[in-house]
Protein backbone atom coordinates (compact mmCIF):
# COMPACT_ATOMS: atom_id res chain seq x y z
CA UNK A 1 0.00 0.00 0.00
CA UNK A 2 1.65 3.28 -0.63
CA UNK A 3 2.50 5.72 2.20
CA UNK A 4 -0.33 8.13 2.17
CA UNK A 5 0.81 12.06 1.99
CA UNK A 6 -1.08 13.13 4.55
CA UNK A 7 1.53 11.17 6.75
CA UNK A 8 4.67 12.89 5.37
CA UNK A 9 6.18 16.22 7.02
CA UNK A 10 8.56 18.65 6.62
CA UNK A 11 10.86 20.55 8.68
CA UNK A 12 9.51 24.34 8.37
CA UNK A 13 11.34 26.18 10.79
CA UNK A 14 14.28 25.01 12.91
CA UNK A 15 13.79 25.25 16.85
CA UNK A 16 16.39 28.04 16.64
CA UNK A 17 13.46 30.43 14.36
CA UNK A 18 11.09 28.64 16.59
CA UNK A 19 12.51 30.43 19.44
CA UNK A 20 13.49 33.24 18.12
CA UNK A 21 9.43 33.84 17.19
CA UNK A 22 8.57 32.64 20.43
CA UNK A 23 11.08 35.86 22.24
CA UNK A 24 9.64 38.08 19.63
CA UNK A 25 5.73 37.17 19.55
CA UNK A 26 5.69 36.89 23.55
CA UNK A 27 7.89 40.51 24.00
CA UNK A 28 5.30 42.09 21.14
CA UNK A 29 2.24 40.87 22.98
CA UNK A 30 3.25 41.72 26.20
CA UNK A 31 3.91 45.38 24.60
CA UNK A 32 0.82 45.96 23.03
CA UNK A 33 -0.97 45.28 26.09
CA UNK A 34 1.00 47.45 27.96
CA UNK A 35 1.14 50.31 25.92
CA UNK A 36 -2.66 49.88 25.37
CA UNK A 37 -3.00 50.16 28.97
CA UNK A 38 -1.08 53.86 28.64
CA UNK A 39 -3.58 54.96 25.91
CA UNK A 40 -6.64 53.16 26.67
CA UNK A 41 -8.54 54.97 29.92
CA UNK A 42 -10.08 51.73 31.17
CA UNK A 43 -6.95 49.85 31.36
CA UNK A 44 -4.74 53.44 32.67
CA UNK A 45 -5.06 51.72 37.02
CA UNK A 46 -2.57 49.27 35.89
CA UNK A 47 0.30 51.98 33.86
CA UNK A 48 -1.13 54.44 36.14
CA UNK A 49 0.62 52.58 39.08
CA UNK A 50 4.07 52.52 37.23
CA UNK A 51 4.66 48.64 36.97
CA UNK A 52 3.22 48.11 33.21
CA UNK A 53 5.40 50.97 31.84
CA UNK A 54 8.54 48.69 33.31
CA UNK A 55 7.12 45.86 32.15
CA UNK A 56 7.13 47.76 28.48
CA UNK A 57 10.06 48.40 28.70
CA UNK A 58 12.07 44.81 30.18
CA UNK A 59 9.28 43.83 26.73
CA UNK A 60 11.14 46.71 24.54
CA UNK A 61 14.65 45.11 25.15
CA UNK A 62 13.32 41.35 24.62
CA UNK A 63 12.00 42.98 21.10
CA UNK A 64 15.21 44.64 20.42
CA UNK A 65 16.62 41.53 21.21
CA UNK A 66 15.34 39.59 18.23
CA UNK A 67 17.47 40.72 15.23
CA UNK A 68 20.66 40.22 17.62
CA UNK A 69 19.10 36.36 18.57
CA UNK A 70 18.71 36.09 15.04
CA UNK A 71 21.96 36.51 13.99
CA UNK A 72 23.78 34.92 16.84
CA UNK A 73 21.65 32.09 16.48
CA UNK A 74 21.20 31.79 13.11
CA UNK A 75 22.89 33.78 11.10
CA UNK A 76 22.00 31.98 7.62
CA UNK A 77 17.80 32.14 8.46
CA UNK A 78 18.37 35.84 9.67
CA UNK A 79 20.00 36.66 6.14
CA UNK A 80 17.74 34.39 4.46
CA UNK A 81 14.20 36.24 6.11
CA UNK A 82 15.36 39.54 5.35
CA UNK A 83 16.83 38.63 1.61
CA UNK A 84 13.27 36.41 0.27
CA UNK A 85 11.23 38.91 2.10
CA UNK A 86 12.43 42.05 -0.16
CA UNK A 87 12.30 39.59 -3.57
CA UNK A 88 9.11 39.00 -5.83
CA UNK A 89 9.17 37.32 -8.77
CA UNK A 90 6.62 37.13 -11.37
CA UNK A 91 4.61 34.07 -9.35
CA UNK A 92 4.54 36.33 -5.90
CA UNK A 93 2.90 39.55 -8.41
CA UNK A 94 0.49 36.84 -9.70
CA UNK A 95 -0.34 35.94 -6.27
CA UNK A 96 -0.78 39.18 -5.15
CA UNK A 97 -3.81 39.43 -7.87
CA UNK A 98 -5.57 36.37 -6.60
CA UNK A 99 -4.92 37.02 -3.14
CA UNK A 100 -8.56 37.80 -2.29
CA UNK A 101 -9.11 33.88 -2.81
CA UNK A 102 -6.42 33.31 -0.89
CA UNK A 103 -8.09 35.54 1.89
CA UNK A 104 -11.49 33.64 1.88
CA UNK A 105 -9.41 30.20 2.21
CA UNK A 106 -8.66 29.04 -1.06
CA UNK A 107 -5.33 27.79 -2.51
CA UNK A 108 -6.17 25.70 -5.23
CA UNK A 109 -5.17 27.10 -8.46
CA UNK A 110 -3.27 29.85 -7.32
CA UNK A 111 0.50 30.86 -8.53
CA UNK A 112 3.19 28.69 -7.43
CA UNK A 113 5.00 29.95 -4.45
CA UNK A 114 8.23 29.21 -2.68
CA UNK A 115 9.38 28.92 1.13
CA UNK A 116 7.14 32.30 2.01
CA UNK A 117 3.98 33.01 -0.44
CA UNK A 118 4.30 36.25 -1.81
CA UNK A 119 1.79 37.27 1.45
CA UNK A 120 4.31 36.46 3.75
CA UNK A 121 7.10 38.36 2.30
CA UNK A 122 4.82 41.16 2.11
CA UNK A 123 3.90 40.84 5.85
CA UNK A 124 8.30 39.90 6.94
CA UNK A 125 9.29 43.18 5.27
CA UNK A 126 6.21 45.42 6.60
CA UNK A 127 6.94 43.71 10.10
CA UNK A 128 10.88 44.63 9.47
CA UNK A 129 10.39 48.21 8.67
CA UNK A 130 7.15 49.20 11.25
CA UNK A 131 9.81 47.25 13.74
CA UNK A 132 12.27 49.47 13.12
CA UNK A 133 10.37 52.60 13.60
CA UNK A 134 8.48 51.50 16.57
CA UNK A 135 11.56 51.05 17.77
CA UNK A 136 13.43 54.30 17.13
CA UNK A 137 10.42 56.28 17.98
CA UNK A 138 10.32 54.03 21.30
CA UNK A 139 14.15 54.84 22.10
CA UNK A 140 13.79 58.49 21.88
CA UNK A 141 10.51 58.92 23.86
CA UNK A 142 12.48 56.70 26.40
CA UNK A 143 15.65 58.28 26.60
CA UNK A 144 14.90 62.10 25.40
CA UNK A 145 11.49 62.49 26.30
CA UNK A 146 12.14 65.08 29.18
CA UNK A 147 13.81 67.22 26.36
CA UNK A 148 11.45 66.57 23.81
CA UNK A 149 8.75 69.64 22.95
CA UNK A 150 5.14 69.03 22.53
CA UNK A 151 5.69 69.15 18.95
CA UNK A 152 8.95 66.82 18.80
CA UNK A 153 6.99 64.53 21.78
CA UNK A 154 3.36 64.33 19.59
CA UNK A 155 5.21 63.52 16.25
CA UNK A 156 7.28 60.91 18.25
CA UNK A 157 4.18 59.62 20.20
CA UNK A 158 1.99 59.60 16.75
CA UNK A 159 4.92 57.62 14.28
CA UNK A 160 5.00 55.12 17.27
CA UNK A 161 1.17 54.37 17.29
CA UNK A 162 1.16 54.58 14.08
CA UNK A 163 3.88 51.82 14.15
CA UNK A 164 1.88 49.74 16.23
CA UNK A 165 -1.20 50.37 14.13
CA UNK A 166 0.39 48.33 11.41
CA UNK A 167 2.04 45.75 13.56
CA UNK A 168 -1.26 45.07 14.92
CA UNK A 169 -2.86 44.58 12.11
CA UNK A 170 -0.14 42.89 11.06
CA UNK A 171 -0.55 40.28 13.86
CA UNK A 172 -4.26 40.00 13.55
CA UNK A 173 -3.86 39.39 9.87
CA UNK A 174 -0.91 36.50 10.87
CA UNK A 175 -3.12 35.18 13.41
CA UNK A 176 -5.77 35.06 10.50
CA UNK A 177 -3.85 32.73 8.22
CA UNK A 178 -2.54 30.78 10.25
CA UNK A 179 -6.07 30.05 11.75
CA UNK A 180 -7.47 29.45 8.33
CA UNK A 181 -4.32 27.14 7.17
CA UNK A 182 -3.67 25.41 10.12
CA UNK A 183 -0.34 26.33 10.17
CA UNK A 184 -0.02 26.62 14.10
CA UNK A 185 2.52 23.36 13.42
CA UNK A 186 5.13 25.12 12.12
CA UNK A 187 6.13 27.19 15.36
CA UNK A 188 4.71 24.63 17.41
CA UNK A 189 6.65 21.69 16.76
CA UNK A 190 8.42 23.19 13.28
CA UNK A 191 6.91 20.25 11.01
CA UNK A 192 3.69 20.73 8.69
CA UNK A 193 2.18 18.00 6.20
CA UNK A 194 4.15 18.40 3.14
CA UNK A 195 0.44 17.98 1.26
CA UNK A 196 -0.08 21.36 3.02
CA UNK A 197 3.09 22.52 1.29
CA UNK A 198 2.28 20.90 -2.49
CA UNK A 199 -0.89 22.81 -2.10
CA UNK A 200 0.50 26.79 -1.07
CA UNK A 201 4.17 25.97 -1.41
CA UNK A 202 4.87 24.17 -4.71
CA UNK A 203 8.02 25.61 -5.80
CA UNK A 204 9.67 25.12 -1.90
CA UNK A 205 8.93 21.59 -1.77
CA UNK A 206 9.96 20.74 -5.79
CA UNK A 207 13.60 22.81 -4.46
CA UNK A 208 13.41 20.41 -1.59
CA UNK A 209 13.02 17.42 -3.13
CA UNK A 210 15.63 18.67 -5.95
CA UNK A 211 17.91 18.77 -3.29
CA UNK A 212 17.84 15.94 -1.69
CA UNK A 213 17.72 13.84 -4.89
CA UNK A 214 21.30 16.08 -5.06
CA UNK A 215 22.52 14.44 -1.72
CA UNK A 216 20.85 11.58 -1.26
CA UNK A 217 22.46 10.83 1.84
CA UNK A 218 21.03 13.38 3.90
CA UNK B 1 -21.13 79.54 30.22
CA UNK B 2 -17.53 79.86 31.09
CA UNK B 3 -15.97 80.50 34.58
CA UNK B 4 -12.77 82.14 35.13
CA UNK B 5 -10.75 82.75 38.61
CA UNK B 6 -9.32 86.37 38.83
CA UNK B 7 -5.38 86.20 40.33
CA UNK B 8 -5.06 89.89 40.90
CA UNK B 9 -0.62 89.94 41.89
CA UNK B 10 -0.70 93.56 43.10
CA UNK B 11 -3.17 92.52 46.18
CA UNK B 12 -1.56 89.05 46.53
CA UNK B 13 0.82 89.51 49.79
CA UNK B 14 2.12 85.65 49.30
CA UNK B 15 0.54 84.34 52.66
CA UNK B 16 -0.03 80.90 51.16
CA UNK B 17 -3.36 80.82 52.99
CA UNK B 18 -4.68 79.49 49.40
CA UNK B 19 -1.81 76.87 49.25
CA UNK B 20 -2.86 75.96 52.66
CA UNK B 21 -6.80 75.83 51.49
CA UNK B 22 -6.24 74.25 48.67
CA UNK B 23 -4.11 71.72 49.78
CA UNK B 24 -6.76 71.04 52.83
CA UNK B 25 -9.74 71.50 51.41
CA UNK B 26 -9.01 68.81 48.54
CA UNK B 27 -7.70 66.32 50.73
CA UNK B 28 -4.10 66.74 48.93
CA UNK B 29 -1.41 64.45 50.69
CA UNK B 30 2.17 65.46 51.15
CA UNK B 31 3.99 66.16 48.72
CA UNK B 32 0.91 66.83 46.14
CA UNK B 33 -0.27 70.72 45.91
CA UNK B 34 -1.76 72.71 43.03
CA UNK B 35 -1.12 75.94 44.32
CA UNK B 36 2.87 76.73 44.35
CA UNK B 37 4.57 80.67 45.42
CA UNK B 38 7.91 80.96 43.78
CA UNK B 39 10.12 83.66 44.75
CA UNK B 40 11.23 85.95 41.75
CA UNK B 41 13.97 88.06 41.69
CA UNK B 42 14.65 90.53 38.70
CA UNK B 43 16.96 92.85 37.86
CA UNK B 44 20.76 92.83 38.05
CA UNK B 45 22.10 93.71 41.19
CA UNK B 46 22.50 95.60 43.05
CA UNK B 47 18.68 96.70 41.91
CA UNK B 48 17.05 93.79 42.45
CA UNK B 49 13.58 93.47 43.03
CA UNK B 50 12.28 90.50 44.70
CA UNK B 51 8.60 88.94 44.33
CA UNK B 52 6.73 85.97 43.68
CA UNK B 53 4.56 84.17 41.40
CA UNK B 54 1.55 82.32 42.22
CA UNK B 55 2.29 79.40 40.55
CA UNK B 56 -0.73 77.35 39.32
CA UNK B 57 -3.09 75.88 35.85
CA UNK B 58 -3.90 78.40 33.67
CA UNK B 59 -6.64 76.75 32.35
CA UNK B 60 -5.81 77.60 28.80
CA UNK B 61 -8.86 77.59 26.33
CA UNK B 62 -6.32 75.86 23.74
CA UNK B 63 -5.07 74.02 26.24
CA UNK B 64 -1.62 71.84 25.26
CA UNK B 65 -2.13 69.36 28.01
CA UNK B 66 -5.87 67.94 26.78
CA UNK B 67 -4.16 67.35 23.38
CA UNK B 68 -1.64 65.34 24.16
CA UNK B 69 -3.59 63.26 26.99
CA UNK B 70 -3.70 59.86 25.51
CA UNK B 71 -6.93 58.70 27.64
CA UNK B 72 -8.97 62.28 27.83
CA UNK B 73 -8.36 62.01 31.36
CA UNK B 74 -7.68 65.91 30.95
CA UNK B 75 -10.37 67.54 29.63
CA UNK B 76 -12.46 71.12 29.40
CA UNK B 77 -15.51 72.07 30.63
CA UNK B 78 -16.86 75.42 31.45
CA UNK B 79 -13.73 76.67 30.31
CA UNK B 80 -11.69 75.35 32.46
CA UNK B 81 -8.94 72.54 33.15
CA UNK B 82 -10.58 68.99 34.62
CA UNK B 83 -8.47 66.09 35.20
CA UNK B 84 -10.02 62.97 35.97
CA UNK B 85 -7.15 61.21 38.07
CA UNK B 86 -8.47 57.98 37.72
CA UNK B 87 -8.56 57.57 33.78
CA UNK B 88 -4.75 59.37 33.99
CA UNK B 89 -2.28 56.46 32.77
CA UNK B 90 0.55 58.73 34.08
CA UNK B 91 2.02 58.86 30.59
CA UNK B 92 3.71 62.19 32.01
CA UNK B 93 2.75 63.61 28.19
CA UNK B 94 1.19 66.52 29.56
CA UNK B 95 3.98 67.61 32.28
CA UNK B 96 6.20 67.85 29.36
CA UNK B 97 4.17 69.83 26.85
CA UNK B 98 2.09 72.47 29.04
CA UNK B 99 3.96 76.03 28.38
CA UNK B 100 3.26 76.50 31.69
CA UNK B 101 5.01 74.32 33.33
CA UNK B 102 1.96 72.75 35.75
CA UNK B 103 0.97 69.43 35.73
CA UNK B 104 3.24 67.17 38.30
CA UNK B 105 3.74 63.78 38.26
CA UNK B 106 2.47 62.47 41.87
CA UNK B 107 1.54 58.82 42.63
CA UNK B 108 1.94 57.47 39.37
CA UNK B 109 -0.43 60.04 37.81
CA UNK B 110 -1.12 63.78 36.82
CA UNK B 111 -1.58 66.22 39.67
CA UNK B 112 -3.16 69.53 38.84
CA UNK B 113 -5.86 72.61 40.00
CA UNK B 114 -8.89 70.86 38.48
CA UNK B 115 -10.75 74.18 39.49
CA UNK B 116 -12.63 72.32 43.00
CA UNK B 117 -14.94 70.79 40.26
CA UNK B 118 -16.87 68.85 43.14
CA UNK B 119 -16.94 72.02 45.03
CA UNK B 120 -18.31 74.48 42.91
CA UNK B 121 -20.44 71.85 41.32
CA UNK B 122 -21.88 71.79 45.08
CA UNK B 123 -22.71 75.03 44.99
CA UNK B 124 -19.36 76.46 46.71
CA UNK B 125 -16.47 78.49 45.31
CA UNK B 126 -12.71 77.03 44.97
CA UNK B 127 -10.99 77.12 48.44
CA UNK B 128 -8.45 79.12 47.11
CA UNK B 129 -11.00 82.31 46.64
CA UNK B 130 -12.71 81.22 49.86
CA UNK B 131 -9.94 81.61 51.76
CA UNK B 132 -7.65 84.70 50.40
CA UNK B 133 -7.92 87.57 53.11
CA UNK B 134 -6.29 90.13 50.13
CA UNK B 135 -9.49 89.65 47.76
CA UNK B 136 -6.27 89.16 45.57
CA UNK B 137 -8.17 85.75 44.09
CA UNK B 138 -12.45 85.77 42.77
CA UNK B 139 -14.26 82.92 40.80
CA UNK B 140 -16.96 83.67 38.14
CA UNK B 141 -18.35 83.86 34.81
CA UNK B 142 -15.21 84.99 32.66
CA UNK B 143 -16.40 88.10 31.08
CA UNK B 144 -17.35 89.53 34.47
CA UNK B 145 -13.92 88.15 35.32
CA UNK B 146 -12.27 90.25 32.68
CA UNK B 147 -14.44 93.42 33.37
CA UNK B 148 -13.01 93.59 36.72
CA UNK B 149 -9.69 92.73 36.19
CA UNK B 150 -9.45 95.40 33.53
CA UNK B 151 -11.25 97.94 36.21
CA UNK B 152 -8.78 96.92 38.50
CA UNK B 153 -5.91 97.45 36.41
CA UNK B 154 -7.36 101.03 35.03
CA UNK B 155 -7.03 101.76 39.07
CA UNK B 156 -3.33 100.49 39.14
CA UNK B 157 -1.61 102.63 35.49
CA UNK B 158 -0.80 105.32 38.05
CA UNK B 159 1.36 103.74 40.29
CA UNK B 160 2.11 100.74 37.95
CA UNK B 161 2.21 102.22 34.45
CA UNK B 162 2.71 98.81 33.01
CA UNK B 163 0.34 97.27 34.93
CA UNK B 164 -1.88 95.13 32.48
CA UNK B 165 -4.48 92.09 32.42
CA UNK B 166 -2.61 88.66 31.30
CA UNK B 167 -4.91 85.80 30.07
CA UNK B 168 -7.42 87.74 27.63
CA UNK B 169 -5.93 86.18 24.53
CA UNK B 170 -2.81 84.16 25.98
CA UNK B 171 -3.48 80.75 24.73
CA UNK B 172 -6.69 81.16 22.85
CA UNK B 173 -8.03 83.08 26.03
CA UNK B 174 -7.31 81.78 29.96
CA UNK B 175 -9.16 80.87 32.70
CA UNK B 176 -6.97 82.18 34.97
CA UNK B 177 -7.35 86.14 34.26
CA UNK B 178 -3.87 87.54 35.80
CA UNK B 179 -3.95 91.51 36.85
CA UNK B 180 0.13 92.11 36.64
CA UNK B 181 1.82 95.34 38.20
CA UNK B 182 4.55 94.35 35.39
CA UNK B 183 5.48 92.94 32.52
CA UNK B 184 4.45 89.09 32.36
CA UNK B 185 8.18 87.90 32.19
CA UNK B 186 9.43 89.93 35.27
CA UNK B 187 7.40 86.78 37.20
CA UNK B 188 8.79 83.84 34.68
CA UNK B 189 5.50 84.04 32.87
CA UNK B 190 5.37 83.42 28.90
CA UNK B 191 4.05 86.61 27.55
CA UNK B 192 2.62 84.65 24.49
CA UNK B 193 2.80 80.38 24.54
CA UNK B 194 3.44 78.37 22.00
CA UNK B 195 -0.34 77.17 20.72
CA UNK B 196 -0.77 73.60 20.92
CA UNK B 197 0.80 71.85 17.44
CA UNK B 198 -1.48 70.54 15.36
CA UNK B 199 0.45 67.49 14.88
CA UNK B 200 -0.47 66.68 18.80
CA UNK B 201 -4.50 67.54 17.63
CA UNK B 202 -3.98 64.81 14.39
CA UNK B 203 -2.99 62.74 16.61
CA UNK B 204 -5.15 62.33 19.38
CA UNK B 205 -8.40 63.00 17.53
CA UNK B 206 -7.45 61.06 14.16
CA UNK B 207 -4.82 58.62 14.72
CA UNK B 208 -5.84 57.62 18.28
CA UNK B 209 -9.40 56.98 17.45
CA UNK B 210 -8.59 55.39 13.74
CA UNK B 211 -6.15 52.50 15.52
CA UNK B 212 -8.63 51.61 17.99
CA UNK B 213 -11.29 51.51 15.85
CA UNK B 214 -9.43 49.97 12.57
CA UNK B 215 -7.59 47.19 15.06
CA UNK B 216 -11.50 46.21 16.70
CA UNK B 217 -12.84 46.11 13.02
CA UNK B 218 -10.03 43.94 11.82
CA UNK B 219 -10.25 41.75 14.45
CA UNK B 220 -14.08 41.71 14.58
CA UNK B 221 -14.32 41.64 11.04
CA UNK B 222 -11.50 38.75 10.46
CA UNK B 223 -12.93 36.95 13.58
CA UNK B 224 -15.88 36.05 11.54
CA UNK B 225 -14.41 35.93 8.00
CA UNK B 226 -11.95 32.97 9.84
CA UNK B 227 -14.70 30.79 10.23
CA UNK B 228 -15.78 31.00 6.86
CA UNK B 229 -12.24 30.66 4.96
CA UNK B 230 -11.27 27.47 7.22
CA UNK B 231 -14.65 26.00 6.11
CA UNK B 232 -13.57 26.62 2.33
CA UNK B 233 -9.80 25.45 2.86
CA UNK B 234 -11.13 22.32 4.92
CA UNK B 235 -13.69 21.69 2.00
CA UNK B 236 -10.61 22.35 -0.73
CA UNK B 237 -8.35 20.15 0.88
CA UNK B 238 -10.86 17.13 1.26
CA UNK B 239 -11.81 17.76 -2.72
CA UNK B 240 -8.33 17.52 -3.67
CA UNK B 241 -7.76 14.59 -1.16
CA UNK B 242 -11.04 12.81 -3.03
CA UNK B 243 -9.41 13.38 -6.66
CA UNK B 244 -6.16 11.81 -5.49
CA UNK B 245 -8.00 8.96 -3.76
CA UNK B 246 -9.92 8.92 -7.25
CA UNK B 247 -6.54 9.30 -9.15
CA UNK B 248 -4.68 6.18 -7.33
CA UNK B 249 -7.26 3.40 -6.93
CA UNK B 250 -8.14 4.61 -10.92
CA UNK B 251 -4.36 3.82 -11.48
CA UNK B 252 -4.22 0.74 -9.67
CA UNK B 253 -7.23 -0.32 -11.90
CA UNK B 254 -5.87 0.62 -14.63
CA UNK B 255 -1.98 -0.82 -13.55
CA UNK B 256 -4.76 -4.34 -12.49
CA UNK B 257 -6.09 -4.89 -16.02
CA UNK B 258 -2.97 -4.31 -18.23
CA UNK B 259 -1.30 -6.91 -15.35
CA UNK B 260 -4.08 -9.26 -16.41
Amino acid sequence: MPESNSEQTILRYRRRQRIIHAVMAGSFLILLFTGLALVWSPLAFIAAGGWSRYLHRIAAIGFMSVPILYIVLDRPGAKEIVTESFKYDSDDVAWFKSFYRYVFGRTANMPPQGRLNAGQKLHHSAVIIFSASIVATGIVMWVFKSSLSATALSWTAMVHDLSMLALALLLVGHVYFTYVYKAWSSMATGYVPKEDMELEHSKWVEELEHESMKSPST
Amino acid sequence: MASAFLLDMSRCIGCEACVVACKAGNELPTGRQYIELIEQTSGTFPNLTGGFRNHRCYHCADATCVAVCPTGALFKEDGLTRLDRDACSGCGYCVQSCPYGVPKMSDGRSSKCDACASNVGAGGSPWCVTTCPGKALEYGDRDEILAEANKRVAALKDRYPKAQVYGETQASGLGLILVLPDDAETLNIPADPPPTPEVATLWKDWVQPLSMGSTAVAVAGLGVLGVIARKNHLAEVKEIEGKQEASVSSGSAEGGHNDA
